[in-house]
């Protein structure tokens, strides 16, 4: 058996808006940076995924891997692709694996078009999701919003439930280094009187898209004891999908966390939420935290709010949660996001808010579309040390 | 009639649901039904148990009950003009859950019953809305995509 992939190799170029750098040097650079990390030569990698809204270019990277392919599941393709990995391990395909993300968005953000049955036109896009789109319902923001509205109005909250993630994930920006938001904390007034996007999500919940690469190289057990750096393992992995949740109706109560992937991701770690010391979620807005605790059941239904409010996910809480910021305040990498910040914060390296003696983080990521709006799929892993 | 939004072929890839747009312009609300399991589902496609030789299209009551909602204030497609609609997802009475806009006086409310109306928004294209039910004032609220009357440029969203 090849046992839990583990993670032995970190690249993570520079995250910011407009770096001024192509999206494949961007992940050359971060490939590059996780061989050193590992301690692994080039033509030892004989996997890799490629995730990212082009093909891969293993040639201009300098990769001459025996197989490759790409991954499309949005938020959730880095989970994904470290779980693929563990296959290709566990089926004798591969010794190392890199698993390389990377854009570079330059110039504006495309905007839809409606062509009214003209043989061009891009309506059918990740971000129209189809038939919303007809009602003006677009991008990913709305089926978030149409979660917190739910979220809200369930529970009685308000929109300080909200601004609180937004406020203590700036919090861990603002002393990260890099950070989209670092030196520039924010308080709730801050949030309450930014712009409204997409009712009940202001500017101040939502994350804006960055420029960046992460690279990440997974083994076996037995190989990873042989590399340079503190290995990660996945100790326990969860997949779910938020299509079900559409057909019975709880989709809007769910990022796909539960009930599936957030099980199967305990059990198979042989652990529970009360045993996790921190936690690095995808949440691209805001909501998107408080669903999650409740899914992974860090907190009961409806006590999400009030646990983040009282400093439960901050540096000194019971769960700090997305400790470089997250995806508001840090960085967007798709999973990337949560998965680089869980493998330093497992390694003991964080450049900041380093969580004092963290064993297991749960990672998490959400994307791709099963064919309703919002209806994507979702990854759970617990990381730790290798036992 | 001019319009900048999106028509129903062109949110979707082949002509799966032409039955139900149809139905829209004759103004009676279809659902599709799985005739194995009685399962009501939308959009239009196989049912999760009993894949799509079952699958009929029903005449269903137009009536639900208001899952959420959300105004999208952000100019994110090119192809709306005007103030931003309230968009909704509704729980038909038949279990089927959709996405439509939205008319009603006031701040919507979550499970607040809602019935179906008709706009026209292009030559031969009707979408459906759901309305409060029992409030004939909205079912006359402004087709969504149009403009509303006022001076230039009033509820034009910023870009």
């Amino acid at each position: 058996m090849a046992g839990e992939p583990t993670i032995v190799g970190l690249g993570l170029s520079p995250q910011g808006r407009r770096l001024g750098v192509s999206r494949r040097e961007l992940r050359r650079r971060a490939i590059d940076e996780a061989l050193a990390d590992a301690g692994l030569h080039r033509r030892q990698v004989d996997a890799c995924i490629c995730i990212g809204t082009e093909l891969e270019d293993l040639r201009y990277a300098g990769l001459t891997p025996r197989t490759s392919f790409a991954l499309n599941s949005g938020g959730a393709s880095p989970g994904l692709s470290v779980l693929v990995a563990g296959g290709l391990l566990a089926t004798g395909q591969a010794e190392y694996v890199v698993c390389v993300y990377g854009e570079a968005w330059t110039g504006e953000a495309p905007r839809l078009t409606p062509h009214h049955g003209a043989s061009t036109g891009t309506d059918l896009g990740g971000y129209s999701y189809g038939y919303p789109y007809l009602h003006g319902l677009v991008g990913p923001a709305s089926v978030y919003a149409l979660a917190a509205q739910h979220y809200l109005d369930r529970h009685g909250g308000g929109s300080e439930d909200l601004a609180a993630v937004a406020v203590t994930e700036r919090s861990y920006g603002a002393v990260r280094p890099g950070a989209v938001g670092f030196g520039e904390p924010i308080t709730v007034s801050d949030h309450q009187e930014s712009r409204m996007i997409v009712d009940p999500l202001r500017l101040l919940d939502c994350s804006r898209p960055t420029d960046g690469a992460v690279a990440v190289v997974v083994t076996s057990p037995a190989r990873a004891a042989d590399c340079a750096a503190t290995p990660v393992a996945v100790l326990g992995a969860g997949t779910g999908h938020n299509l079900e949740n559409w057909w019975n109706g709880t989709m809007f109560r769910r990022t796909g966390a539960a009930p599936d992937a957030a099980r199967t991701a305990f059990r198979r770690a042989g652990v529970g939420p009360e045993d996790i010391d921190v936690a690095q979620l995808y949440a691209p807005f805001s909501i998107a935290v408080l669903l999650q605790l409740e899914e992974y059941g860090f907190c009961d239904e409806g006590e999400a709010g009030a646990f983040v409010r009282g400093g439960g996910t901050g540096p000194k809480g019971r769960l700090p949660t997305n400790t470089g910021g997250g995806q508001l305040s840090g960085f967007y990498a798709t999973g990337f996001t949560p998965l680089s910040e869980g493998i330093l914060q497992v390694r003991g390296t964080a450049p900041s808010s380093q969580v004092p003696g963290a064993e297991l983080c749960l990672v998490s990521g959400s994307g791709g579309n099963g064919g309703v709006q919002g209806s994507w799929a979702h990854v759970g892993m617990i990381l730790g040390r290798p036992r | 009639m001019t319009t900048f939004r999106p028509y129903p072929g062109d949110v979707v890839a082949d002509t799966a649901d032409a039955v139900f747009w149809q139905a829209c312009r004759e103004e009676r609300y279809l659902v599709s039904r799985c005739s194995d399991c009685d399962r009501h589902l939308w959009p239009a496609g196989a049912c999760p148990d009993h894949g799509m030789a079952g699958m009929t299209w029903v005449e269903a009551s137009g009536r639900g009950r208001l899952v959420s909602w959300t105004v999208v204030h952000q100019d994110y497609p090119s192809s709306f003009r005007g103030a931003p609609d309230t968009t909704a997802v509704i729980e038909l009475e038949e279990g089927a859950f959709v996405h439509s806009a939205l008319s009603c006086r006031g701040r919507p409310s979550v499970g607040m019953a809602v019935e179906v109306a008709f706009h026209q928004i292009g030559d031969g294209v009707v979408i459906p809305v759901f309305c409060t039910v029992g409030d004939d004032t909205v079912r006359d609220h402004r087709p969504p995509g149009v403009p509303p009357p006022g001076p230039t440029g009033e509820g034009v969203r910023e870009p």
